[in-house]
């Protein structure tokens, strides 16, 4: 599984992203999309896509964790949304792997399952993987997402950040980039 | 949408913090950043001593710990006349009292929300009127008027507001009051006879402008002395909501959104 | 009595209170005796500077100076039966350190002119009488 992470500001102007793959099932955290690596702009413009559904979804439902909103079918991409009350957007697109996939990472079940059952007590990690609607992985997202959220609230706790500042600090990315290991 | 007219004035200290955007510059590499947490190896980036960012700390350590009234109230004091400075009249002051106090709204709404969440077995934040474990955001008025009455109330100073109303006049449904009897802010504060007109809470007015306008309900916020005869101090935060607030507000009713 | 009246008291005071700390009884000092110097004098209690003029009694009434650390001089009139008269100095001093210095609106030097310490001070006056 690849994910592409992004945060945006009410006025949707992106502030931080950062793209990285699995850590569970024996993934090395190395984000594998489907599209070459010359059109790695695909993923924004997915993500950026499922904005207006992001806007409907934000008046029905009064949840900061919107769940799983939109799916692009051609690049079998999943984008779940998280709300922070100021009306900034955490965005998530995750991407299963291809299933003929080449690369000794992810893909197999047998792997997977075997990885699972080795290294991680968490009974979800293999689902995460294997399956980006489950239950699961809603859970492991929304785990994910609380955890980013934390540290953006302590992101804009700094007197030196205004709303709408791009987020620079590279201890913020370390802890993205911890939380992505950690729950998905 | 939401409109946040003020983000592009409010960008103005961007500059303090250059050191962390030569840091920045290296974000390529975010596998070397894990092995190397505090990033000794970016020349920009200073870490304090204990080697401890803010990133290290929880946000619920100073939750309730208590801070001098005292202090507070010389550093409001010394706002009050940092802003008093070249202002062209009170409303002029009261204005930029408010600017003051909307990036605090901001935050403060992230952080309150942050609170509830992460403390689900205490009482003190969850009010009797929005309290529900997983908090959510207000969509409609009634509910954010609720979180400001009580829980922002209670984060800022201990208490809830003295009272919520909505307007009686027919003409102006979309203006709402919250009182408080004796601000906080107002505490020591003794207005000149001159500029009677002024109420040094507008920048608690900004605070709450700011959390409106962050949950997407975009309103201009007012501070009014309106003493009593019990409570010399005691002040109106009068809420006017915008058109657009009012109109989703009608679709939103419609729709059965509570 | 007229702000006029008020400055002049005040300056006839701080005539008065200037001369006081000068004229403050000190002590010789005894000089080691090896130093040949001219003999130094000190205070009776060395940690503390002369304050000057405390309290002035006379038959019609009682004149108690107060003075802040800043040198700000507090006057107090009263009856000379009255007792507890430090305990109403603090609590003038306590509404000062509130309502004026915490005031944005007070200019130091100026005249106090502050609704929230007259409130604050008549209403404790009266809760004592």
């Amino acid at each position: 599984m690849s994910y592409y992470f992004t945060i945006l500001s009410p006025s949707d102007a992106p502030l931080f992203n950062i793209a990285f793959g699995t850590s569970k099932s024996g993934g090395d955290g190395i984000a594998r999309f489907r599209f070459p690596d010359s059109a790695q702009y695909m993923n924004q413009f997915v993500i950026h896509s499922s904005l207006d559904i992001v806007e409907e979804a934000q008046w029905m439902n009064g949840n900061m964790y919107l769940k799983h909103i939109d799916t692009y079918p051609p690049a079998a991409a999943y984008i779940s949304a998280f709300l922070t009350p100021s009306g900034t957007r955490f965005l998530l697109l995750h991407q299963p792997p291809q299933p003929p996939s080449t690369s000794s990472t992810g893909g197999s079940s047998l792997l997977s399952s075997s990885f699972s059952g080795a290294s991680s007590s968490r009974a979800s990690s293999s689902s995460v993987a294997a399956n980006p609607t489950s239950p699961q992985t809603e859970e492991a997202v929304r785990q994910f997402m609380n955890e980013v959220y934390e540290n953006y609230v302590k992101t804009i706790m700094s007197p030196f950040y205004r709303q709408g500042m791009e987020i620079r600090s590279p201890v913020f990315r370390t802890k993205v980039t911890a939380a992505g290991r950690k729950w998905l | 949408m939401s409109q946040h007219p003020r983000h592009s004035a409010m960008l103005s200290i961007s500059t303090s913090n250059s050191n962390l955007a030569n840091a920045g510059a290296d974000k390529q590499q975010p596998s070397q950043n894990v092995s190397t947490p505090t990033q000794s190896s970016s020349p920009g980036l200073r870490v304090p001593s204990n080697r401890k960012t803010i990133y290290d700390r929880h946000l619920n350590r100073s939750r309730t710990a208590e801070l001098s009234r005292a202090s507070f109230a010389f550093l409001f004091s010394e706002m009050v006349t940092y802003a008093q400075r070249r202002v062209t009249g009170i409303q002029d002051l009261e204005k930029r009292l408010n600017e003051q106090g909307y990036p605090l709204g901001l935050r403060l709404l992230d952080l309150l929300f942050y609170r509830t969440m992460s403390s689900s077995t205490s009482s003190s934040l969850s009010s009797s009127s929005t309290s529900s474990s997983p908090p959510n955001r207000p969509l409609r008025i009634l509910p954010l008027l609720h979180l400001i009455h009580g829980p922002l109330w209670r984060l800022l100073f201990q208490r809830s507001a003295d009272a919520l109303e909505h307007s009686v006049s027919p003409e102006t449904p979309n203006e709402y009051m919250i009182t408080d009897n004796d601000p906080l802010v107002n505490t020591y504060i003794s207005v000149p006879r001159e500029m009677s007109m002024l109420n040094c809470a507008a920048f608690v007015a900004g605070i709450i402008e700011g959390v409106c306008d962050g949950c997407g309900f975009e309103a201009k916020v007012s501070a009014h002395n309106q003493p009593t005869e019990m409570w010399p101090g005691r002040t109106v935060f009068l809420l006017r909501f915008g058109d657009s607030v009012m109109e989703r507000e009608k679709v939103l009713e419609r729709a059965g959104v509570r | 009595m007229s702000t006029n009246d008020y400055l002049v008291l005040a300056g006839t005071f701080h005539g008065v209170h200037a001369i006081t700390r000068t004229i403050t009884p000190r002590i010789p000092v005894p000089s080691p005796p090896s130093s040949t110097s001219t003999t130094s004098y000190a205070f009776p209690n060395p940690g503390i500077p002369a304050t000057g003029l405390e309290y002035l009694e006379t038959e019609k009434f009682r004149l108690t100076c107060f003075q802040t650390l800043t040198g700000t001089k507090f006057l107090l009139f009263t009856d000379p039966l009255t007792t507890n008269i430090d305990v109403v100095m603090r609590k003038v001093y306590e509404l000062y350190a509130d309502y004026v210095m915490k005031n944005p609106f007070y200019q130091l030097e100026m005249p106090v002119r502050c609704e929230a310490f007259d409130r604050h001070l008549g209403g404790w006056l009266r809760g004592r009488t």
